[in-house]
């Protein structure tokens, strides 16, 4: 299994934008949560770039795969790779957080191409059993689902619930991913509420586990292949991606102070420069610098 | 109006659902129905049976029901998770609020087992919460039926619109207010009786109540209005103001909390367009512990003896507003 040198760029160049894309609509939102969009900057590149079969100009396409974000406070990074995928255009991203705009946490209707509506944690999971569900019924051969996972959220029993029914149910048709951060909304997952051993969970529960560094796209690429083409059918597979929460700017990186934090709009410059600079690019800022202040203020503060 | 007194011949909630399950499979092949665990008990076992490739079990995971519902309506179909309803509306209300109402998505609710009739099960399982639980949220249409016929509609009407429904299923075998050919409307009451005096708004199987309230009432010479409400939202605030506002005053009878429930819904109507005296009969912020069926009617005061009293006591209010 190996990619092009162009689809490679290709990749790491999306998941640049994303971080990019996510930090912009954080700061002009004035409300979010960098360090999970961070974290999962790579796997989103990968899926919506070389995994998933889409089509955004008709996003209810029958065939479609479908991705269902369980942890929806990352819809930044969500928002920002379908836009650069080519659903909407970009400047819609910058109605994040705005009334009648892309809602904070997810909200398919609002969005085109989104699968589900979420926020509450635990809850993704059962949404993507039943896709996976109803393409059996369909007889849609092709289809799959994908599941973007916390590692925090996995302290839901919900999951569990999910899991053990996927299982029962040998939805093949089914791929979760952990974004396994290792930090949660107020402190480290180890400290908040142990979920090791990890894999041996899944595996305990009827799935077939694949881990991965969560930024590598070569190896996230690997994993997805593996996942499709060389496990055997039968059982739902959770490739558990190991990643760095806020991963691309120091300030946020394994850093629970920023799970949900906005930054002001010269932090938010700073890091945009900082991210450009990790890249390898020109110092690109905040390109909402000018106008950030003129939003309106209730009461004086938020 | 409704000929019918509630003295028809008594007719069991739940086989009512279980028949009208099967007639709606064959009329709706994209509908699948979801059980944790319930199915002989709520009589969803009859959808089983009919249809066993339209039928997911998922254990006692009530989360994981509505959940996989929701994914299951996201793939174009019309599930009915079924289980009772306190376990829908408190263990998996999350579920319900997000995954289902917030996306609008087109999912059935029966709620069984619901109130006293559930008797012994006692307060865990005597479900008066419901109602205020799913009117609350944003999307969702909630209705009780008065007996089998209704709920049949009810049923009928809850395939026919897009959207989320929670429906009410008493384990009781009530008399019947209404014939097979009743046709259920989201937003519209039933006048069951004509009346002067006060007007008795019933929603479920308090109506049986309301129309036995109004005979004690007329052997005493007070003229009761009686009004079923199986639409709880929508509800029909036009029919509530205009015989409100013709009678004076009114008392609402639900097998449920009054705490955000029906009456509430009612006090909402009459509050906001037509202010008059108002008595409600439920559980009185209480659980419903385990007890007999008649004894819990009697012990939360939810008999239609009860009922009677609540009226003479808003039409004595109406007069002292009067003078």
């Amino acid at each position: 299994m190996s990619i092009s040198s162009e689809k490679l760029s290709k990749l790491e160049e999306t998941a640049y934008l994303i971080r990019r894309l996510s930090v912009e609509m954080i700061t002009y939102g004035k409300w979010g949560h960098i360090g999970g969009s961070f974290s999962m900057a790579e796997i989103l590149a990968t899926l919506y770039f070389h995994v998933m079969n889409v089509r955004p100009d008709q996003p209810d396409w029958e065939e479609r795969d479908r991705l269902i974000l369980s942890k929806a406070h990352g819809s930044p990074a969500l928002y920002a790779v379908m836009a650069v995928r080519g659903y909407y255009p970009v400047e819609k991203i910058y109605t994040y957080c705005e009334l009648g705009g892309f809602e904070g946490h997810t909200d398919m209707s609002r969005t085109p191409g989104l699968e589900s509506s979420g926020g509450p944690l635990g809850m993704g999971l059962s949404v993507a059993v039943g896709m996976a569900l109803g393409m059996r019924f369909k007889e849609n051969a092709r289809g799959r689902v994908f599941c973007i996972l916390g590692d925090g959220e996995t302290n839901e029993g919900n999951v569990w619930e999910a899991a053990m029914s996927a299982a029962h149910y040998h939805l093949d048709n089914l791929i979760s991913v952990v974004d396994y951060n290792k930090v949660m909304a107020k402190g480290f997952v180890w400290d908040e509420m142990a979920i090791e051993p990890f894999a041996e969970k899944w595996k305990a529960f009827g799935w077939d586990v694949i881990e991965v560094d969560g930024h590598d796209v070569v190896a996230l690429v690997e994993a997805f292949h593996r996942a499709r083409w060389i496990l055997p059918r039968g059982k739902p597979i959770v490739v558990i991606a190991h990643t760095v929460k806020g991963k691309g700017v120091e300030m946020a990186e394994f850093n629970y102070k920023w799970h949900t934090h906005a930054p002001d709009p010269m932090t938010a410059d700073n890091m945009l420069k900082e991210l450009a600079r990790n890249y390898g690019r020109q110092e690109l800022g905040y390109s909402k610098l000018n106008e950030s202040d003129a939003k309106e203020n209730f009461y004086g503060g938020e | 109006m409704a000929e019918n007194n509630g003295k028809g011949n008594a007719v069991e909630m739940r086989d009512a659902f279980g028949s009208t399950l099967v007639e709606l499979g064959k009329k709706y092949p994209n509908m699948i129905m979801l059980d944790a665990d319930l199915h002989t008990s709520s009589k969803a076992t009859m959808f089983k049976k009919a249809y066993p490739d339209r039928f997911i079990q998922v254990g006692i995971a009530e989360q994981n029901l509505f959940g996989i519902s929701a994914g299951i309506a996201l793939s174009g179909f019309m599930p009915f998770p079924s289980t009772f309803a306190v376990f829908a509306s408190r263990r998996a209300l999350d579920q319900i609020a997000i995954s289902i109402c917030f996306p609008n998505l087109n999912v059935k609710i029966p709620g069984s087992y619901v109130g006293l009739p559930t008797s012994r099960a006692g307060a865990s399982h005597n479900c008066i919460e419901d109602i205020a639980v799913m009117r609350a949220l944003p999307n969702m249409r909630v209705a009780d039926p008065a007996d089998a016929a209704d709920l049949r509609a009810i049923m009928y009407s809850a395939a026919e619109v897009n959207g989320p429904v929670y429906f009410r299923i008493a384990r009781l075998a009530m008399p019947s207010i209404f014939g097979n050919d009743h046709v259920f409307e989201w937003g519209k009451g039933v006048l069951l009786r004509d009346g002067r005096d006060v007007t008795l708004f019933g929603t479920g199987i308090m109506t049986t109540f309301c129309l036995k309230a109004a005979d004690l009432l007329a052997s005493e010479g007070i003229s009761a209005e009686v009004i079923h409400l199986a639409s709880i939202k929508p509800i029909d605030a036009n029919l509530i103001v205009e015989s409100a506002g013709r009678t004076g005053c009114a008392v609402t009878a639900e097998n449920a909390t009054i705490n955000g429930g029906f009456g509430s819904a009612v006090a909402e109507v009459l509050g906001e367009e037509c202010p008059v005296p108002h008595q409600r009969i439920g559980v009185r912020d209480r659980w419903a512990d385990s007890g007999g069926i008649k004894e819990l009617f009697t012990h939360h005061g939810m008999q239609p003896e009860d009922i009677a009293a609540a009226a003479k006591k808003v039409i004595q209010q109406k007069s002292r507003v009067r003078t």
